[in-house]
């Protein structure tokens, strides 16, 4: 069939104008212009498209993939289970009530936790429970709408037992457990699909008094540990499962304890609002009060009468994401130098003994006095738990620690995560230029890894070996978060290699490790800062300085009157710096105080090369009949004490052996009705309520990822290399690189191909006709079938 | 027009350098891992033959620990450890997962590495399928895939059991072209039981 209709009109070779070479020059260099646009576009629009639709097919491919019950692999003893889909829903629910009440030097608060079981089976709530790092635990109940069930003190194995029989027997029951001296483990076993149960804990706090001001801290989540050493089976005697994500270590016995499962504070509020806190706090300490405030919190409060201030929080509730700090400042014409309670013993057994707290400003010293070249070593934990805003606290407490030494001052850097760096092999003079380097470097600091302590801790505490430093004062200030579990092992280490040095610490992040932090100062024979907020490095570490540049209280003595009875804790006064008070708690027999034969208790001490005393009458001392607990203080002092020594000593050679320091907290921790590492506060219901046909399932209540930080995945590690970008990016570079190779030589080639229009012209011919017979043999031909029809149709 | 026309050489071999760095990068990193398995291999039989940790190379931050072969594969090394440093010359035990062939303390061993290196078949593994693991007293232990599943490591945990279970863990999708992704792909294998002899 002859179509002219697809031929190309015929055009007289004479009336065709060619173009001359300078024309193909032109435009040649015209379209050379366009074609590096063209292909630069191309590239980006391929790279992007490619990485877009990587990012499709991830999100798209989660939702259809098939999913393994994985959860039914175990036996219900799962570490970490998925309930739901894709996502991690705790069972449990939690709501806190704190009740807060200060008396003297004592703050009695009474924690409520409510378990609501969300889920469809019967569970058990297992609960990693931060508390001060003093806390005295003197009481637990399970409250049931109005019923009360009151817990008691038993051995630990023992009531381990108590609690495991209970639990299985299908009966109500509650275990709190101390894991460190801040960190607990609440279980409440048996709650029905859908039912509330509540766990009451009562404690005794000393308040904190500082710079002359008081202050209690409340934790409501910890900063996960980092567990160093190897796994180890676990050493639990009664097992009982604790859902840690990790494994008992040589190091840390204990590491499954300690380690709960962690999620973000707005992903547990969203579920029905569980981990909200509400706190509400009656001040009566009988003084006016200049001021009040909650350096992580906004508080209203208003006075009462006598003194009385109710503090509450202004948002009614909050997410339990980071401590909670109440700081209070006397009027400065009502502040006493000193304070002194005592109440008789609520014990029948010793109704003759006595208790007494005091509290001891001694005088300030002058503070333009002769500042001794110091030389300091920082050490910055880098760790992954410093992540987020941690981090960057740190590194503006040390540059401001940096710019604060002068010329005579020595000083050095050392920086620890899973491995420790030392900026310089030894303390250098602290010269501009040096500072500036140092600075350079704590810039450029990231947080991530381990939080190896120990090899950090030695090398800062050998760095200052030589002997020719004269009259240096030696100091280590140490700025971390404190989230290891090995802390014992780090209090040795201080305590043999310490020295002549002192060692502080400054507590970094919004749920610091307290009980470290203290514990270390104590050990270091220094102090403490702890510092939640980026806005109070500033504040926090001016207050540090005071103390790390003023002259010490050394040589405090205490006199008793002769013939007097009396246990006091601790037993050898430390050495204060500015702004902190003698404090004591003592025991003293035989209704020795508040009689007009009392006699004087008489402290003495040191400042600056001067000698002073102070005297306090005891006879004029109102013992109370029974009631702010100082008594329970005072065990809880004791306990800490015992402690001290049996680390001191170091575990018993002889397994078999009887640890008499062990038998000696037991009896305390017995006699006084308190929480301690051997004694465990169970409760338990009378009459069994789970059906024994009902399973019970055990599920860990996650804590909040404290504010600011960053949720680490401790488990899943990263697991590409990212190679394929690698190799797709070397082509596209490879790519582009050879295309405007080839087109920067293209003119000698394409224009020898261009020179030949006829050459040109026959072979677009020859395309265009295979183009034509492919149309037509695709095409269907309509004029074709129109003839076809055409005899069928009606006419 | 005419600086477009200076420039473009210089560009081109700039991109051509970019891109041969990449290229070596890239190359490096397969080449290592490629490498590295033979080393490991070789101190794994030594550790095998003697009964003490052999560092594969003497500088090396980790040791073998076992031995892994999937159905159809060539036998992988398993390196101490899911760091980076280990990751990039084996597969890594993940610390404080369950330590291959022990029984008396059952737990599931989590074995993990790079979707591009040593696991890149790990999604060609089909349920069924049958997994070998030497533990280090040389014996090989079976376990049967169960299952695979896609999960978020932002918001899901590892599901470490008390079952002598296998859980191999890598990346996912298997061909996104950048690392760092929070997907991983894990693939469940039941324990069946303790065998002698594999046949490699």
């Amino acid at each position: 069939m002859n179509r002219p209709f697809f031929h190309p009109p015929r055009i007289q070779r004479e009336l065709v104008i060619l173009p001359h070479d300078e024309y193909y020059r032109r435009r040649y260099r015209k379209n050379r212009g366009g074609s590096w646009l063209l292909l630069l576009v191309t590239a980006i629009a391929v790279l992007v498209a490619a990485l877009g639709a990587r990012a499709q097919a991830a999100e798209s491919t989660v939702e259809s993939f098939e999913r393994v019950g994985m959860d039914e692999s175990g036996s219900g003893d799962l570490l970490f289970k998925s309930s739901e889909p894709g996502r991690y829903i705790p069972a449990i629910h939690l709501g806190t009530e704190v009740d807060i009440r200060v008396r003297g030097l004592v703050a009695e608060v009474t924690l409520e936790q409510q378990f609501r079981n969300s889920s469809n089976d019967w569970q058990e709530a297992v609960y990693v429970l931060p508390l001060p790092e003093n806390a005295a635990v003197k009481g637990m109940e399970i409250v049931i709408g109005e019923r009360r069930i009151v817990g008691e003190v038993r051995e630990r194995e023992q009531a381990r037992k108590v609690y495991k029989a209970a639990r299985e027997a299908g009966k109500r029951a509650a275990l709190l457990e101390q894991q460190r001296p801040n960190l607990f483990t609440s279980r409440v076993a048996n709650i029905a699909p859908g039912e509330a149960i509540s766990v009451e804990v009562r404690y005794l706090q000393t308040l904190r008094f500082d710079s002359g001001q008081f202050s209690l801290r409340l934790p409501s989540t910890l900063t996960p540990r980092y567990i160093p050493g190897s796994p180890i089976a676990s050493s639990q005697t009664v097992p009982l499962n604790a859902h840690g994500w990790s494994l008992p270590s040589d190091q840390v016995p204990d590491a499954d304890q300690v380690t709960p499962v962690m999620m973000p504070a707005d992903e547990l509020v969203s579920q029905e609002g569980s981990h909200q806190m509400k706190i509400s706090v009656d001040l009566g300490m009988g003084l006016p009060l200049a001021d009040i405030y909650s350096p992580y919190h906004e508080v209203n409060f208003h006075r009462e009468d006598n003194h009385q201030y109710q503090v509450s929080l202004k948002q009614g509730a909050v997410s339990m994401d980071r401590d909670f700090v109440l700081s209070w400042r006397p009027q400065t014409s009502a502040m006493p130098s000193a304070a002194l309670f005592a109440e008789q013993s609520a014990m029948a057994s010793e109704s003759s003994a006595q208790y007494m707290q005091l509290l001891l400003l001694p005088p300030q010293g002058n503070l333009s006095a002769r500042k001794l070249p110091r030389e300091v070593v920082y050490v910055v934990d880098t760790s992954g738990s410093m992540g987020g805003n941690s981090i960057r606290q740190a590194k503006e407490s040390l540059l401001l620690a940096l710019s604060r030494l002068t010329a005579v001052d020595r000083f050095n850097i050392i920086e620890f995560n899973s491995n420790h760096r030392s900026f310089f092999p030894r303390p250098v003079a602290a010269t501009p230029d040096n500072i500036s380097r140092a600075r350079g470097w704590v810039e450029s600091l990231q947080a991530n890894g381990g939080t190896e302590m120990a090899p950090a801790l030695k090398e800062a505490l050998s760095q200052q070996l030589d002997q020719q430093a004269g009259e240096l004062v030696r100091q280590v200030v140490f700025i971390t978060d404190g989230s290891v579990g090995n802390e014992r092992a780090l209090f040795e280490i201080i305590r043999q290699r310490l020295g002549e040095t002192r060692l502080f610490t400054v507590g970094i992040g919004s749920a610091p490790n307290s009980f470290f932090m203290t514990k270390a100062a104590q050990y270091g024979r220094g102090s403490f800062v702890q510092i939640g907020d980026l806005a109070e490095v500033q504040s926090k570490m001016g207050a540090l300085f005071q103390k790390l540049e003023s002259p010490l209280v050394t040589d405090l003595e205490v006199q008793w009157p002769q013939g007097v009875k009396v246990e006091s804790y601790p037993k050898r006064l430390p050495d204060l710096y500015r702004g902190e008070p003698v404090r004591l708690l003592a025991r003293v027999d035989g209704d020795a105080l508040g009689k007009p034969q009392s006699g004087e208790l008489v402290i003495s001490g040191r400042l600056a090369g001067k000698r002073f005393t102070r005297s306090l009458s005891l006879a004029q001392l109102t013992v109370e009949a029974s009631g702010k607990g100082i008594g329970s203080l005072w065990a809880r002092e004791k306990i800490s004490a015992l402690r001290d020594k049996q680390r001191e000593r170091g575990p018993v050679n002889d397994p078999e052996a009887v640890d008499p320091l062990r038998e000696n907290i037991l009896e305390l921790a017995l006699a006084y009705q308190l929480l301690s590492p051997y004694t465990s506060f169970v409760a338990v219901e009378k009459t069994p309520v789970r059906p024994q046909s009902e399973p019970l399932r055990s599920s860990p209540v996650p804590n909040a990822v404290a504010k600011g930080q960053v949720m680490q995945s401790f488990t899943y590690p990263s697991t590409a290399t990212g190679v394929y970008g690698q190799l797709i990016l070397a082509a596209i570079l490879l790519a582009l690189g050879g295309l405007l190779r080839a087109v920067g030589r293209a003119p000698a080639t394409l224009k020898g191909f261009l020179a030949r229009p006829r050459l040109v012209r026959k072979w677009i011919a020859g395309v265009e006709r295979t183009v034509r017979r492919w149309l037509r043999s695709v095409v269907p031909d309509m004029r074709r079938r129109r003839s076809h029809r055409q005899p069928g149709m009606p006419l | 027009m005419i600086r477009a026309t200076r420039f473009a050489p210089w560009l081109s071999a700039l991109l051509v350098t970019a891109g041969l760095w990449q290229l070596g990068g890239g190359g490096w990193l397969l080449v290592k891992a490629e490498l590295a398995q033979y080393l490991i291999s070789d101190a794994w039989q030594r550790q095998l033959a003697s009964g003490e940790s052999h560092k594969p190379w003497p500088w090396a931050d980790t040791v073998p620990v076992a031995q892994l072969k999937l159905a159809g594969e060539k036998p992988l090394a398993v390196l101490q450890g899911t760091t980076g440093q280990a990751l990039a010359f084996g597969p890594g035990l993940m610390t404080g997962s369950g330590e291959p062939g022990n029984l008396i303390e059952p737990r599931t061993t989590v074995i993990a590495a790079h979707r591009d290196t040593h696991f890149s078949s790990l999604g060609t593994l089909q349920p069924g399928a049958d997994v070998h693991l030497q533990d280090k007293g040389g014996r090989w232990h079976v376990y049967r895939v169960r299952g695979a599943r896609v999960v978020n490591s932002e918001t899901e945990r590892l599901p470490v059991t008390d079952a002598p279970g296998l859980l191999l863990v890598t990346c996912y999708p298997f061909d996104a072209v950048t690392a760092g992704g929070p997907l991983r792909y894990l693939v469940y294998a039941d324990y069946v039981g303790a065998n002698e002899l594999v046949e490699l």
